[in-house]
């Protein structure tokens, strides 16, 4: 039996609270890159909001547990205890991907960014940030045993995440080819901006299909009735996963849209 | 031949093929519609191979059923946690298993395979440099639409690339095999994720070899723009096959350390666990994570081929040096991923044949992780003629010098532990030596190319090829092989023959030497690496004759290790019992090992390495009755 140190209304009004915060933390984050030239600022702001999906959305202290000898390493919490370590190697090989990709974008940007439309980059942040608080509340619910809460809060985060890979790979792609950014644009002064542009957002985009394909699975499972409240590894991993793509998004978002003079 | 066809390796070969035409067919379906060419030189078009390369490989590890599992989980069906491996003999190596005992060696008879194919390559080319001039290479002939000379570039590249990914191979087959059972676990944590760690490194030779017919390609293993961003198609085959072979590499690592945190037998306390371990955790760290930005750098460099995409393109505000940077940042710390696992292996064997403790074992433990560490921050010091920064180069001279401070730290154990030890040399603790002797002088030949003023000279001349050289196969060569014969009669309950063991051992070394003391001096006598003709006025004819001879020995000497390997899987002298008299777990229990290794768990009680103490044991099996009443 799974050990709640808090109820589910507790929990679930903790989501409530760190989403006001993430979504207070991202429009000032908007309004400090639009009115002042603050990149340490935005800095500062984006590792703030990943400091807070790493803990209260993706449990990130779950990891430290205490050790104990004699627990049955057959058991269902030993082998999920294992499994969540394993999964958090592999995010933080995955971040060095994207560590790579912002190094690569501030190497051949550096205080320039694509020309792209502000206000769409924060309305696909939304989309994303909105749909992360709805599997928070699916997750939590799957955590006290409420399976249809738990279907209808991922449906809702699947419709999300898919809002937001057509709002980035056909919107804005689209209007970004219309204005002549295409994946080979670039020039000495200006810079790649079309290959720094579309790999760092398909890279992403690649990595938000593959959390449709997670949801969709447990998801798919909840309904045949795989998961319980003490067993629903499988929820855990897709939920984690889904925070992951959208911590990525923290920093990628500001380094696309917000840090630094778009050039022309 | 039937039990073969029908096997996960063919069936997987079969759908990787099946596959790559899939993959391939699609694009060059759609080009004509969007008004491009549908065929080119190597009959598909470029992005057609890549496209059917990745598809092959997708469509391998569907085929080989190395994924079948995690699908029927993905459907909310369950599978118990081990499988019964109904196949017996060479089947079930050939086939899926999820037994880290199999895995491992799995990955010990790829790795030597492509050590055999890597090493022919070498014949080759260094049979072209026996003498100046064009000997056979020549511009006349072609083989595989590419010239002598295109073909030597080739042969060059993938020899790196191919000895690379087979020490990869190699390092995980050890680990793999050896690591659960000095933990006294069943298995690794994640079995299916360790045979897909295996599997999908076969695709990844396929890709690498495929580069070959497709025009080859004439970088370097180094795959540096703007050469690579111009070179056949080949070039993506490498890119692609390096790309799936680092998957490997991350997920396999990824295991070791899940394994080693969750699966370590009672009493097993951090400082207890023994030395290869911690070499391996520490090998693990860096594969982990550094292997991602190798896989970046040359997926940035199949985008610019593909979408005209700028990153290294000057004409497009690209940079060159970038890349270096995104390379060697995973390149450089792998060369750590080579060495410190049979560094460990080294440390693990020494006290079993000296018979004496294992000198300063905390200090050695905390010199893997500290070489592992400090090989985050070197990256550069291959980048000092690159025109890169200035200012970072003295920065990047002081770190790199300062991996040799935790190396010491090793050397001096390692003598400290042979001092006054009662050594006997059986074959494992011949190569153990041999190893030692060869790092050393992989590691006096490192300074003069990390110190700024030296490495200009230097740079891009034999003495590198001669220093790497040494440094890979003391780190890397001799312990695999003394890991082999060390570690053969427990997985197969024979023992490898001495006196061929003995003969591998002393034709090797000394060619060996001659080999890369000759490669150091033509290279300080001006002989270029890469290159596939030198001035006769430089004088060196002789000395590359020699160096050729040496490696034909060489050469030889594996070809008996060879035989010496799969002639004792049948035929060796039986033995079944604790053979080094060794206090590890693994030789408590009679060899082979069953499916779930050890009957009894296990508990340690005492030091790994107390050789040679009265009344001193390391680990004692747990008996069921007592079990019962804790």
């Amino acid at each position: 039996m799974e050990h709640h140190s808090q109820t589910k209304s507790s929990a679930l009004g903790q989501g409530v609270v760190i989403f006001v915060y993430l979504a207070v933390l991202s429009v000032l984050e908007y309004f400090v890159a639009v009115a002042f030239d603050a990149v340490p600022l935005l800095v500062v702001v984006a590792i703030i909001k990943a400091a807070l999906v790493m803990y209260y959305y993706m449990h990130v202290y779950k990891l430290n547990q205490e050790e104990n000898e004699d627990e049955d390493r057959e058991s269902y919490e030993y082998k999920t205890a294992t499994n969540r370590i394993g999964l958090w190697l592999f995010l933080l090989s995955d971040g060095f991907v994207f560590a790579g990709l912002l190094v690569t974008r501030s190497n051949l940007l550096g205080l320039t960014r694509p020309p792209l439309n502000q206000i769409l980059g924060l309305a696909v942040t939304a989309v994303l940030l909105i749909s992360s608080f709805f599997m928070n509340r699916g997750e939590t619910a799957m955590a006290y045993g409420d399976r249809k809460a738990f279907m209808n809060n991922t449906l809702v985060t699947f419709v999300l995440g898919l809002g937001f890979l057509i709002g980035v790979v056909f919107v804005e792609w689209g209007l970004a080819r219309a204005e002549g950014l295409v994946p080979s644009f670039g020039d000495p002064t200006r810079g790649p901006i079309g290959g720094v542009f579309y790999m760092m957002t398909g890279m992403h985009a690649f990595h938000v299909l593959t959390g449709l394909i997670f949801l969709g699975v447990v998801w798919n499972n909840a309904r045949k009735g795989v998961y319980t409240a003490e067993k629903h590894w499988g929820v855990e991993a897709a939920a984690v996963y889904w925070h992951f793509v959208d911590l990525v998004w923290i920093f990628f978002y500001p380094a696309l849209y917000l840090i630094g003079t778009a050039v022309k | 031949m039937k039990r073969f066809f029908s096997s996960a390796l063919a069936r997987g070969l079969f759908w990787q093929l099946i596959g790559t035409l899939v993959g391939a067919g699609i694009v060059t379906g759609i080009r004509p519609l969007l008004g491009m060419n549908a065929l080119d030189t190597f009959f598909f078009t470029e992005p057609a191979w890549v496209l059917g390369g990745f598809f092959g490989t997708l469509f391998f590890l569907a085929g080989s059923g190395a994924v079948s599992d995690w699908f029927k989980w993905s459907r909310g069906i369950d599978t118990p946690d081990h499988h019964e491996d109904h196949n017996t003999g060479w089947a079930k190596y050939v086939n899926v298993s999820l037994d880290h005992k199999v895995i491992g060696v799995q990955y010990t008879v790829t790795a030597l395979l492509l050590i055999g194919i890597g090493g022919l390559f070498a014949l080759i080319f260094r049979t072209e440099l026996a003498a100046s001039q064009l000997q056979f290479l020549t511009y006349e002939m072609k083989l595989f639409s590419q010239s002598g000379p295109q073909l030597y570039n080739t042969l060059m590249s993938l020899h790196g690339m191919i000895m690379i990914v087979s020490i990869l191979l190699g390092t995980a087959g050890f680990i793999n095999y050896v690591v659960p059972l000095l933990l006294g676990a069943q298995d690794m944590a994640f079995p299916r994720l360790n045979a897909f760690s295996f599997w999908i490194a076969v695709p990844a030779a396929v890709l690498l070899l495929m580069s070959l017919f497709l025009g080859g390609f004439d970088t370097g293993w180094t795959g540096y723009p703007p050469l690579s961003t111009r070179a056949p198609v080949g070039m993506q085959m490498f890119f692609l096959g390096v790309f799936v072979a680092g998957w490997s590499s991350i997920l396999g690592s990824l295991n070791v350390i899940v394994t080693v945190l969750r699966m370590r037998a009672k009493g097993m306390t951090a400082w207890r666990m023994p030395i290869l371990v911690w070499a391996a955790v520490a090998t693990a760290l860096i594969a982990l994570t550094a292997t991602q930005l190798i896989g970046l750098s040359f997926q940035l460099v199949m985008f610019q081929r593909l979408f005209g995409m700028g990153f290294f393109d000057p004409a497009k505000g690209g940079n060159p040096v970038l890349f270096q940077h995104l390379f060697w940042f995973y390149s450089h710390p792998a060369v750590y991923v080579f060495i410190l696992p049979g560094l460990g292996v080294i440390s693990e064997l020494l006290p079993v044949f000296v018979r004496k403790p294992l000198f300063g074992y905390r200090w050695i433990a905390m010199s893997s992780l500290g070489i592992a560490l400090v090989g985050f921050v070197v990256w550069a010091h291959h980048m000092y003629t690159s025109g890169m920064n200035e200012y970072l180069r003295v920065p990047f001279m002081y770190s790199t010098l300062l991996v040799a401070v935790p190396t010491g730290v090793k050397f001096f154990s390692w003598v400290a532990t042979i001092w006054k030890g009662k050594i006997s040399t059986p074959t494992p603790m011949l190569f153990v030596l041999g190893g030692i002797i060869v790092f050393l002088l992989g590691g006096l030949s490192g300074p003069p190319n990390a110190t700024v003023s030296t490495d200009l000279q230097l740079q891009d001349t034999y003495w590198i090829v001669g220093h790497f050289h040494d440094t890979i196969f003391g780190g890397f060569m001799f312990p695999f092989f003394a890991a082999i014969y060390y570690w053969f009669p427990k997985a197969t309950g024979r023992r490898m023959n001495e006196t061929l063991g003995k003969i591998h051992f002393w034709m090797m070394t000394p060619s060996f030497f001659v080999l890369t003391f000759g490669m150091m001096y033509v290279g300080l006598l001006g002989m270029r690496r890469r290159i596939v003709d030198y001035d006769p006025a430089l004088g060196i004819d002789t000395a590359h004759l020699v160096m050729t001879i040496a490696a034909f020995l060489i050469a030889l000497s594996v070809l008996i290790f060879f035989y010496n390997f799969f002639a004792s899987i049948r035929n060796g002298e039986k033995a079944e019992g604790n053979l080094w008299n060794s206090r590890s777990p693994e030789w408590q229990v009679p060899s082979p090992m069953a499916a779930h290794n050890y009957e009894k768990p296990l508990e340690v009680v005492g030091e790994p390495y107390d050789y040679g103490l009265k009344d001193s044991g390391y680990v004692r099996f747990i008996e069921p009755a007592q079990n019962k009443h804790n």
